[in-house]
């Protein structure tokens, strides 16, 4: 099949009769992306606390949960939780096994980096913060969590758009995501190469805006410019004070 | 070494950290042995001594930043901890009363200088947002930095640094500050623009705990200097006896020291 070829064959996929089809897979890929994220930085944060705690006890369930999960792969967590677990018992929803299995597996990655950008705070940070009396959930709040999350973001993002590809994995237990939108398109068409071809072209135009944009909070975040409502209203009444109006 | 921790002319002012047999050891090796001081209102003591003499652990006690093994600490008349036991049923209220300023600044990092000085007025003070910013812009005119305000500390000389964090530790309205070798991590340039913010602080009658190295500053404005080594109180009096004219070896090899480093 000559290049000339392939692009004539583009021609032969009736692409309009299955917008639907693709524009529901999108739709369904962000759903498990989005929900999967949450409910990975969720967890995630959950087991990079716990890994830092005083008690052994506390740490060691943390720590062995991380070394499983990110030493197992993806597949087999998704097979296990679809296929594995209705054998004694628990039977999930495509959608329910689908995030569950990236939130347990994405998870493992994002406590790692939690861990480190947490760990990565100076402790004259919490010194200073007790020494204003400020309590522990407020200096957690206000001074390890908004410096942990900006060394924490690049890492962060790097994972958010794995994850976005990740769910093409869901494919394999028929979750009516893209990628399988994309195979029923291309098993009705014949068309594998242009329909596989466009289909990644697609997750391409999702990810790089993604990663684009998370770049630019990145590149912001780094400059300086407050992005809570709250510290710009602080920042624009020190400013007016400053200038010697009556604000 | 003398057991009267206040001079005669101080003995008039109330205290307003009085210390009694404070002892304090980590992993059983002893860091403090028995301290007894006293602090009267608007006064500025000064604590000298070598490195891991327990300067920094006896302030740390003043505030709870560590917990004492044994003895008294009275804040404004009120003890804090007796005998091992934290007595303080309000820290927050105590580190309110009692500033602390450290030798790294530890200013943080993501907040501009004037939300450095907002923040724990809020959310430890409870001070509603307006009083506090003005409050902030208040203290930061005041050190000096009005045109630094919504600078990030990163963007800031040491200097700067320390004098925001002064104006921290000043916005809770301490009735003592903590100075922990404010200007060690400073150059010449720096030292002398924190130098003189504490001098106007002290002109104003604020009660000042501060360890340095900076003797003829410490001669300056302490009304009493306190010599430790090794946990122990070796040595103290009014800053030009304990300066000028050491009675102890330990205290003259440490003035001669430091007196020649500058
Ligand atoms: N948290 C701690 N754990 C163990 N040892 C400590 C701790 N803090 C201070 N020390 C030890 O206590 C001694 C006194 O330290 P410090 O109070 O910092 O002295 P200074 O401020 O006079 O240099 C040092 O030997 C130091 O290593
Ligand atoms: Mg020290």
């Amino acid at each position: 099949m000559s290049p000339s070829d392939v692009f004539t064959g583009f021609l032969h996929v009736p692409w309009g009769d299955y917008a639907g089809n693709i524009g529901w897979g999108l739709a369904r890929t962000l759903a498990y992306t989005v929900a999967s994220f949450l409910g990975a930085a969720v967890l995630g944060l959950l087991l990079a606390l716990m890994r830092l705690n005083r008690l052994r006890l506390v740490r060691l369930p943390a720590a062995l949960y991380t070394e499983v999960f990110k030493n197992v792969p993806l597949l087999a967590i998704i097979f296990v939780t679809y296929f594995g677990l209705p054998s004694v018992g628990i039977k999930l929803s495509v959608f329910a096994a689908g995030v569950l299995s990236l939130v347990l597996f994405y998870a493992a990655y994002l406590s790692e980096i939690f861990r480190a950008a947490i760990a990565g705070i100076h402790s004259g940070q919490n010194e200073a913060a007790q020494a204003l009396g400020l309590g522990r959930g407020t200096t957690f709040g206000h001074v390890v969590l908004p410096q942990a999350l900006r060394l924490a973001l690049p890492g962060t993002n790097t994972m958010f758009v794995d994850l976005l590809k990740s769910t093409s994995l869901l494919v394999t237990i028929s979750a009516a995501e893209l990628m399988t939108q994309a195979q029923l398109i291309a098993s009705e068409t014949f068309r594998a190469l242009e329909v596989y071809l466009v289909i990644a072209a697609i997750y391409f135009a999702v990810c790089y805006p993604v990663s684009q944009s998370l770049l630019w909070l990145e590149r912001t975040i780094q400059a300086g410019v407050p992005l809570s409502r709250g510290r710009r209203r602080r920042l624009r009444l020190a400013r007016t004070l400053l200038a010697g109006e009556t604000p | 070494m003398t057991q009267h921790a206040v001079n005669v002319e101080a003995a008039t002012a109330r205290p307003a950290v009085t210390i009694r047999g404070l002892r304090k050891s980590f992993d059983g090796r002893q860091v403090l042995g028995g301290i007894d001081l006293d602090v009267p209102g608007g006064r500025i003591v000064s604590i000298i001594g070598q490195s891991g003499g327990g300067k920094t652990t006896l302030m740390r006690c003043v505030n709870l930043l560590e917990q004492p093994d044994d003895g008294v600490i009275e804040v404004n008349g009120e003890a804090i901890c007796a005998g091992g036991a934290v007595t303080c049923k309000d820290l927050a209220r105590l580190r309110q009363r009692v500033g602390m300023v450290f030798q790294r600044f530890n200013l943080f990092p993501h907040l501009t200088a004037v939300e450095n000085v907002v923040l724990a007025q809020m959310h430890a003070a409870g001070i509603g947002e307006r009083e506090a910013v003005e409050r902030a812009v208040r203290l930061l005119t005041r050190v000096g930095l009005a045109h630094r305000a919504t600078a990030y500390p990163e963007r800031m000389s040491g200097g700067e640094q320390q004098r925001v964090a002064i104006a921290r530790a000043l916005a809770l309205g301490p009735t003592v500050l903590l100075f922990d070798e404010p200007t060690s991590a400073l150059d010449p340039e720096s030292t002398g623009e924190v130098l003189r913010v504490m001098r106007e602080l002290a002109a104003d009658g604020m009660t000042m705990i501060l360890v340095t190295h900076e003797l003829p500053f410490a001669r300056e404005v302490s009304d009493w200097v306190v010599f430790i080594d090794g946990g122990k109180i070796i040595e103290q009096g009014a800053a030009a006896d304990v300066l000028d004219r050491p009675r102890e070896a330990r205290t003259r090899a440490y003035v001669a020291k430091y007196a020649a480093s500058g």
